[in-house]
């Protein structure tokens, strides 16, 4: 009897809670409703691209009678990737995500990114941007993220020192010298996290592989390249190690960008992304942006272009139209400039009509001269490696010759794998 | 029907709810894992091959996945001990006080109700600003280390987060267990003239080798998984110092070539080195225990 009771009492709680969801769905009949699931991978822009969310909202509400609710979802950029693909895996795919340029090729061979080239957004990206997300003819991606960066410097201490940005390994060494006799400590270094020592590699293979090698990627990808061709750069990393600030393996890159803003010190391996943080610990900062030098050749020392976070619509989204609606408002000729300014984003479509700040001009004036390389795209076991390698090249844990080793290893290990 | 099936049937019936959700949620996947181990695939395309044994075969050659599982070895050797020793401590500190025994167990549980990787960031502020500060300002040299950058000090960083955050679980347990001890032993103990600690080594101890199972078996196996806090607080860095086992899976399956099936085989070992460690701590242990 007591079962039967239980049974009959839980039933008719099942049923009251059905019946009170339906009663929610009827009252809001005369809008039609459409949920978009949208993941970006930079929480540090979360409150621009929540107002732009919500602009898109209510233009949607008011243009086309269509309710949109946007789930804005921001992972931690170190744990993006992981939240990403086990989504992707487990077909809960998110209407429009985030994605590194450099991992177009594999999304796409994989099935996750809708054709973009016949939309109105495609009209309006600059060409040479619009290469880098362009595979086999087809845009499949919104560029978001692109910009010309290098290392950063505090121009109010180099000019108090009456320095001049250095464009060989001489002249840094110079710099370096200069300023320490001054008091001041050359460079920030603050390599907790692996991927800011791997910056350095980064411009440092960048600039001499562009310049002086220029079939060095495409031999290490036919395994027939070393990076023993590459040595040279150690110098660079040799001065960068030993005229940088203390404890650097207990610096994150976060409070590494803050103590860089207050004058700690001079010069900062780390792209123009930091500035964020730079600016809003010290407004007054006058930052600058200088090609790293590689070697003795000044033709060497150039800044990176590279397009970082893309936005693509998953193909299998349940409501595509609406996500390719949104993946178009992105470059919105009214509203994107806003957007793209208040994020510190470089222009990258006719859209954008907006004054950039100061060190975006440095970069771009370098670019002008011609001192400027597409990002290398290597393997991303080997960026990583590289990352954990000069964190223990700066624990004396390893010597250049083991690096070289080791790398040309991960390098040949990788392409095994991806062939 | 006889009444010890009908009985087997509620008891079944009753936990029903349980072993749905630990099948779909553990048991399911891990089977999966199991399947995944014998795969190429790498968690992103449609389509894999099953290739049998070569993943295993692969594996006995890595040296960073070999040198991940000695690390973790001596994490856990140290921190069975180091957390059980600590934790029995706590317990028995709390329990000789005459007040505030809930204040004192609520503060050393504090920990467990924190996320460690959020536990992990803190303390990464304490090793990494608030020690050196005092190194600086107030000549507390003996501070001064590098945290993170020492593989020696960053060992023991983990070990003290780890504790922090282990203890007080443990503790609980432990003092569960020294309440069911029952006091006339104790007292008649007393009475023949055991001293502390004989009282605590020969009567208590042994009395709660339960509890020592219990906890032994717990950490033993937090430990062969540790995760979080290495990798709120190192990355497992420098370069791959401080790797564990976990750490060295996650790398494996989602930063460098995305190796999942790779990866999985990987956690197959593990599970397999887990299963025989606990197994065999759990009969060695189990022989030894009291029961009144």
């Amino acid at each position: 009897m007591k079962k039967l009771i239980v049974l009959l009492l839980s039933i008719s709680v099942a049923v009251g809670l059905f019946a009170a969801g339906q009663n929610e769905t009827n009252a809001t009949e005369p809008v039609k409703e459409v949920e978009l699931n949208v993941m970006m991978s930079f929480p540090r822009y979360m409150d621009q691209w929540e107002t732009y969310c919500n602009q898109f909202e209510a233009k949607m509400l008011k243009e086309e009678n269509l309710k949109v609710k946007i789930n804005l979802e921001m992972p931690s950029s170190d744990q993006y990737e992981s939240v990403l693909q086990a989504r992707l895996a487990g077909n809960d795919a998110p209407d429009l995500y985030t994605l590194h340029s450099n991992n177009i090729a594999t999304y796409y061979k994989s099935g996750n990114l809708e054709d973009l080239t016949n939309q109105v957004l495609a009209t309006k990206v600059y060409e040479n941007i619009k290469n880098t997300v362009t595979i086999d003819g087809k845009m499949l991606a919104v560029p978001i993220e692109s910009q010309a960066w290098a290392a950063l410097y505090n121009k109010d201490i180099f000019e108090e020192c009456g320095l001049n940005a250095p464009y060989t390994l001489s002249e840094l060494k110079n710099v370096c010298s200069v300023l320490t006799a001054k008091g001041y400590t050359p460079f920030m270094l603050a390599f907790q996290e692996q991927w800011v020592p791997q910056l350095m590699t980064a411009l440092l293979l960048g600039g001499k592989v562009t310049t002086e090698v220029p079939d060095w990627l495409s031999r290490m990808y036919d395994d027939k390249g070393s990076y023993a061709e590459m040595r040279d750069i150690f110098d660079i990393i040799d001065v960068i190690m030993q005229n940088g600030t203390s404890r650097a393996m207990e610096q994150g890159s976060e409070s590494g960008a803050a103590e860089f803003a207050m004058g700690k010190s001079a010069m900062f391996v780390q792209g123009t992304w930091a500035s964020g943080t730079i600016m809003t610990t010290n407004p007054d900062m006058n930052l600058g942006v200088f090609a790293l030098p590689v070697n003795e050749n000044p033709d060497c020392a150039k800044v990176n272009i590279s397009t970082s976070t893309t936005l693509a619509v998953h193909p299998a989204s349940s409501s595509k139209d609406v996500a390719l609606k949104f993946a178009n408002y992105v470059l919105n000729d009214n509203d994107s400039s806003a957007l793209f300014e208040s994020c510190g984003f470089n222009p990258l479509a006719t859209c954008h009509e907006y004054e950039v700040s100061s060190w975006v001009n440095d970069a771009s004036e370098y670019v002008a001269q011609g001192k400027a390389y597409q990002d290398l795209v290597l393997p991303s076991s080997v960026t990583n490696e590289q990352g954990k390698l000069l964190q223990e090249y700066y624990v004396k844990a390893v010597t250049v010759d083991q690096i070289i080793e080791r790398l040309d290893k991960t390098f040949q290990e990788a392409n095994k794998l991806n062939k | 029907m006889n009444s010890k099936a009908k009985q087997n049937r509620s008891l079944l019936v009753f936990t029903l709810p349980a072993i749905l959700v630990y099948m779909i949620f553990k048991l399911v996947p891990a089977l999966f894992g199991i399947f995944y181990s014998v795969t190429d695939w790498n968690g992103l395309n449609k389509n894999f091959n099953i290739i049998g044994l070569d993943n295993f075969k692969e594996i006995l050659s890595d040296v960073y996945f070999w040198n991940s599982i000695i690390f973790t070895l001596k994490y856990v050797v140290v921190m069975v001990l180091v957390a059980n020793v600590l934790a029995l401590l706590l317990a028995n500190l709390i329990e000789s006080l005459s007040k505030a025994k809930g204040f004192f167990r609520t503060i050393f549980f504090m920990p467990n109700m924190i996320s460690m990787i959020i536990g992990g960031y803190m303390w990464m502020f304490i090793f990494t600003k608030v020690l050196y500060y005092f190194a600086d300002n107030y000549g507390m040299s003996f501070l001064d280390h590098s945290w993170i950058g020492n593989p020696k000090w960053s060992f023991v960083a983990i070990v003290i987060v780890s504790s922090w955050a282990m203890v007080g679980y443990l503790m609980i347990i432990y003092i569960a267990a020294l309440q069911g001890v029952p006091s006339q032993i104790k007292e008649s103990a007393y009475l023949d003239g055991a001293g502390k600690w004989t009282c605590f080594f020969k009567i208590i101890l042994p009395m709660i080798r339960h509890a020592l199972t219990i906890c032994i078996f717990w950490t033993l196996n937090a430990g062969f998984q540790v995760f979080d806090v290495i990798y709120s607080l190192t990355g497992g860095g420098p370069g791959r110092a401080t790797q564990s086992v976990s750490l060295n899976i996650y790398e494996e399956a989602f930063q460098n070539n995305i190796r999942f099936g790779y990866a999985s085989a990987k956690s197959t070992i593990l599970f397999l080195i887990v299963l025989v460690v606990t197994l065999v701590q759990l009969k060695f242990m189990k022989k030894r225990e009291l029961e009144l």
